[in-house]
């Protein structure tokens, strides 16, 4: 069955949540990234960072929590066992740091069809606690076959 | 905070050092726990067999943290990258090979970043999957 078309443009709960070092260890742990700076404040320090920093993609953790808000909202109509990860995109204007609180609002910014397929685009800033937005998250979800007329 | 890599020292169509890395099930499973992505497709063989797979495959996001390591060790500083965008095109299945590659498309002189392409593969039966390709990066060098 096809997606809801209206929910385009349609804004989600802000989540939040706090960077904790261990967190980054076993994210760092599980990517196989065995840079220090990820684990040894004193190795971000060498290198000029103020604290532990994180993997790039840590920003995942918070790309689940926000794309998964779009993935369960029943008006969108999403058949979860059809969906695939498409493509993703992350821009940082610096790495996220441990200790710091990180917050985001997604919203659908497009759903459009291709031959059989549904895409849903998912974009949302990554805020620090005074608001500013330093890194930018742009996902898209496949639906397999879902396109109206599709077989 | 700056890169290893100095903007002089590049030219076009170099490329990044290769990073292989054998794709293990604990991996991806510390992964999922990490990430928060617990989709069953990543950890329960019989559900991943439900939808037509021969066993559980990693998140594709697990190939995309693959390929932004290989960048930031060639970078020297995972601060140095500042966007990434990738298509993921084909599954990674346990205990394979996963190979992250990049090559430098394009410099500009005037803010010193890089454009590249970046893909990852693995080689099934003596076939090269691009796991993920039309993918590329901004790095900001030294």
């Amino acid at each position: 069955m096809p997606l809801n078309q209206s929910l385009k443009g349609k804004e989600y709960q802000e989540v939040a949540f706090r960077v904790d070092p261990g967190h980054v260890v076993r994210f760092a742990d599980a990517i196989g990234d065995s840079n220090p700076v990820f684990r040894d404040p004193e190795a971000a320090r060498a290198l000029g960072y103020p604290e532990q920093i994180a993997p790039p993609t840590f920003v995942t953790v918070m790309q689940i929590m926000t794309s998964g808000q779009v993935v369960v909202d029943p008006e969108l109509g999403l058949n979860y066992a059809l969906v695939v990860h498409g493509e993703q995109e992350y821009e940082w204007e610096r790495p996220v740091r441990v200790g710091e609180t990180l917050r985001a609002t997604p919203r659908i910014v497009d759903i459009y069809a291709r031959g059989p397929n549904e895409f849903v685009v998912i974009e949302a800033d990554i805020r620090d606690e005074a608001g500013n937005p330093f890194a930018a998250s742009r996902t898209t979800l496949l639906s397999r076959g879902t396109a109206s007329g599709a077989s | 905070m700056a890169a290893t890599v100095k903007f002089q020292d590049v030219n076009v169509g170099d490329e990044l050092p290769p990073v292989s890395k054998v794709v293990k099930r604990e991996e991806v499973k510390a992964y999922a726990d990490a990430s928060g992505d617990q989709n069953p497709l990543h950890q329960d063989d019989a559900f991943a067999q439900s939808v037509g797979f021969p066993g559980i495959i990693a998140h594709g996001m697990f190939s995309m943290a693959h390929v932004a390591t290989a960048i930031t060790d060639w970078l020297g500083d995972p601060g140095a990258l500042k966007r990434m965008k990738v298509q993921f095109r084909a599954v990674v299945f346990m205990d394979e090979t996963l190979v992250a590659r990049g090559r430098i498309e394009t410099l500009d002189a005037a803010t010193k970043r890089a454009r590249l392409s970046v893909w990852a593969e693995v080689d099934r039966g003596g076939q090269r999957q691009l796991v993920i390709k039309n993918s590329e990066a901004e790095v900001q060098l030294a």
